[in-house]
């Protein structure tokens, strides 16, 4: 651990503290960075493959299942029409936001730190939405037919009722997708250029060469780039807020007990940061160490990870504070029984995983030492990554458990395609991840070095400043 | 005939005032190269400000404007629904759809518009790259190109190297 503390000590003293270890040069820093890309295939990297595919079969076996047998193969019923689907679905949609809020909304606000971490996050997004967008689609006991949610003009002359939230969420998801598949292919352009350059055999760089669409960093290029990257940034940034906001209002535009109120976009934005920063830290964290990145992604990522998972999960009880002021405030009695319900109900074990791990656990990052203990984080963040889905099931499924008439009360139980479909998608979201380490570089190489080269402008050149600022460039 | 003569340097000062001065001289077709963006390239090059914000907007506002037609075409013009006796025609409703597709179009024109129409790719045989030492430029080497007439070439490159440049190459048109 000599390295680390070394590490702390150096982020202690001064007071910006590293986001980047040693001054590397570009060819140095090329090289590291792209060395789990164009190096051997690893052992540990294999293994880990081979054992999520186990996984990944389970979760194929469970979709061919529901898309053959149909959903009755679920435990959902009437009147828990929307379960584990609808679950998972606001779990891993959550878990993406985080990839944008850090690839746009801190490139916004100029957060440096956020430069060695925005490609693995902006992966982690597509992913998760990719695992997201499945639910909705296979719970749609038709999949085939999910083209039915687009308005085309259909000989029936039938269209979607726009007044309704879920024609939103059609858009709003689809929307989503597609902007954070072109945000993240923008930023890999010019690394995609560079690993074409990098490679020594032929086949990596006929490929990276044609997915890099012959990028050759031209300064007339550079310019339409970043403001084109940068506009994507913006449109992007309420563009999450916005997502979540209407998945929200897939439950706060009903008229169920617990779902129908007005804190739920805030409160489910928060929530999602929360879980997607979780997530974040649970991949970075063995990622890292495995790929040899703590040079770029030091303790002061981690650290600050930490402070938005705190201040998040803070937002977070305030919005379940809330719910419960206003279900006794209001003084509905429905309202009141809805949680009532999550305390005494069947299904309290879950609310107290919920409250233990959003509530509880996350407190222990107001202490310096929590934040940036990898064993803690680790663990911490893996409890909020339970806890959050334990949240959505709360809201979801034990509110449709309890609705306003005793005779229509039921209890849900998952089946093993349930468990399939939740186990499954996390193994199949770790497999493309495992592809993504392999073949695509994780920490952005070009925005590594331009970062490099502003901290040394800014003063704080190191032995390794190969390329002190020009004369030429002061002068207007 | 066109030729296409590269120089590497070492220092960004250097490549900036390499670019003016080979500008000052009448050659127009000059690019700079490099593994990241450089400050002060805009203006060595004498590049005018990108209008990437423009498509940006307008693909952005017809976005909005398509969504909220499609949006009252088919729920209150072609099949108005009623529902819980709302009006047919409510904008609050179509809000979420209409800056959904705002945001998609306004994207979209920004990254087939980069890529298509301001950067003229898909294009992997440029000229450029058949110096084998260009690899460097998008790894840690700052270069410089110019589109010369051929009968110019030698002294564009005799020019480069009193600029201070590392290493000179003259690609001519068809040496592929």
């Amino acid at each position: 651990m000599s390295t680390a503390t070394k590490i702390s000590e150096e982020a202690l003293a001064l007071e910006g503290a590293p986001v980047l270890v040693g001054r590397p040069d570009d060819r140095a820093l090329t090289e590291s960075l792209l060395a789990p890309v164009l190096g051997p295939t690893r052992r540990g990297w294999l293994l880990l493959l081979v054992a999520l595919g186990g996984g990944v079969t389970f979760w194929l076996i469970s979709l061919v299942t529901t898309v053959f047998v149909g959903i009755g193969v679920w435990g959902n019923n009437i009147p828990v029409a929307w379960a584990f689907d609808i679950t998972n679905f606001v779990w891993w949609i959550g878990i993406g936001h985080a990839g944008t809020l850090i690839s746009a909304i801190l490139l916004l606000f100029q957060q440096r730190w956020r430069t060695s971490i925005n490609r693995f996050a902006e992966a982690m997004t597509l992913f998760a939405v990719a695992m997201a967008g499945i639910y909705p689609i296979i719970h749609l006991g038709r999949p085939w037919l999910f083209w039915w949610l687009m308005p085309y003009p259909s000989t029936t002359q039938l269209w979607p009722n726009f007044k309704s939230a879920l024609p939103w969420d059609v858009f709003a998801i689809s929307t989503y997708a597609t902007v954070s598949l072109l945000f993240w292919y923008l930023g890999l352009l010019p690394d995609l250029a560079t690993l074409r350059d990098a490679a020594k055999d032929r086949t990596r760089r006929i490929v990276y060469g044609i997915m890099s669409f012959g990028w050759r960093g031209s300064a007339r290029h550079w310019q339409h780039y970043r403001i084109g990257y940068l506009l994507l940034a913006g449109l992007s940034t309420p563009l999450v807020v916005s997502v979540h906001t209407i998945v929200s209002f897939d439950f706060a535009i009903s008229q169920l007990p617990g779902w129908h109120t007005t804190i739920f976009p805030p409160y489910f934005v928060a929530g999602a940061i929360f879980s997607g920063f979780a997530m974040v830290v649970t991949l970075m964290i063995p990622a890292r160490r495995l790929l040899g990145y703590q040079h770029v992604v030091t303790e002061r990522h981690l650290d600050n990870m930490a402070k938005v998972m705190l201040a998040t999960g803070l937002m977070v009880t305030y919005g379940y504070v809330m719910e419960h002021f206003i279900a006794w405030y209001s003084g509905n009695g429905y309202e009141a029984f809805a949680f009532l319900n999550r305390w005494e109900g069947h299904y309290r074990a879950i609310w107290f995983v919920q409250l233990v791990c959003n509530v509880l656990a996350p407190q222990l990052f107001w202490f310096p030492w929590a934040r940036r203990n990898e064993v803690v984080l680790f663990v911490v963040a893996i409890l909020i990554n339970v806890g959050m889905w334990a949240e959505r099931f709360t809201i979801i499924a034990v509110t449709l458990t309890r609705d306003f008439i005793p005779s229509s009360w039921a209890n849900y139980a998952p089946t093993w395609v349930d468990w399939g479909l939740l186990f499954g998608s996390i193994a199949t979201f770790g497999t493309l991840f495992l592809l993504f380490l392999r073949f695509l570089p994780a920490i952005p190489v070009f925005e590594v070095k331009e970062l490099r080269r502003e901290l040394d402008h800014a003063g704080h050149a190191g032995p390794g400043a190969a390329h002190a600022p020009g004369a030429g460039e002061a002068s207007p | 005939m066109s030729a296409h003569v590269l120089g590497e340097f070492e220092r960004e000062g250097a490549l900036l005032e390499a670019a003016r001065a080979l500008r000052a001289r009448g050659h127009a077709a000059v690019d700079l190269h490099s593994p990241y963006p450089l400050h002060g390239a805009d203006e060595a090059l004498g590049l005018s400000r990108s209008t990437v914000p423009l498509v940006a907007l307008g693909a952005g506002v017809t976005g909005a404007a398509t969504g909220y037609f499609i949006q009252w075409y088919m729920v209150a013009y072609a099949w108005p629904l009623n529902v819980g006796n709302r009006p047919p025609h409510s904008a609050p409703a179509f809000i979420p759809v209409t800056f959904e597709l705002g945001v998609l179009f306004a994207a979209l024109a920004i990254f087939f518009g980069l890529l298509l129409a301001y950067f003229k790719f898909p294009r992997v045989h440029h000229p450029v790259f058949e110096v084998e030492a260009f690899r460097s430029a998008s790894i840690d080497a700052l270069w410089l190109s110019a589109e010369v007439d051929a009968a110019q070439a030698e002294a564009v490159a005799a020019e480069l190297r009193r600029l201070g440049a590392r290493q000179v190459s003259i690609v001519a048109e068809g040496a592929r």
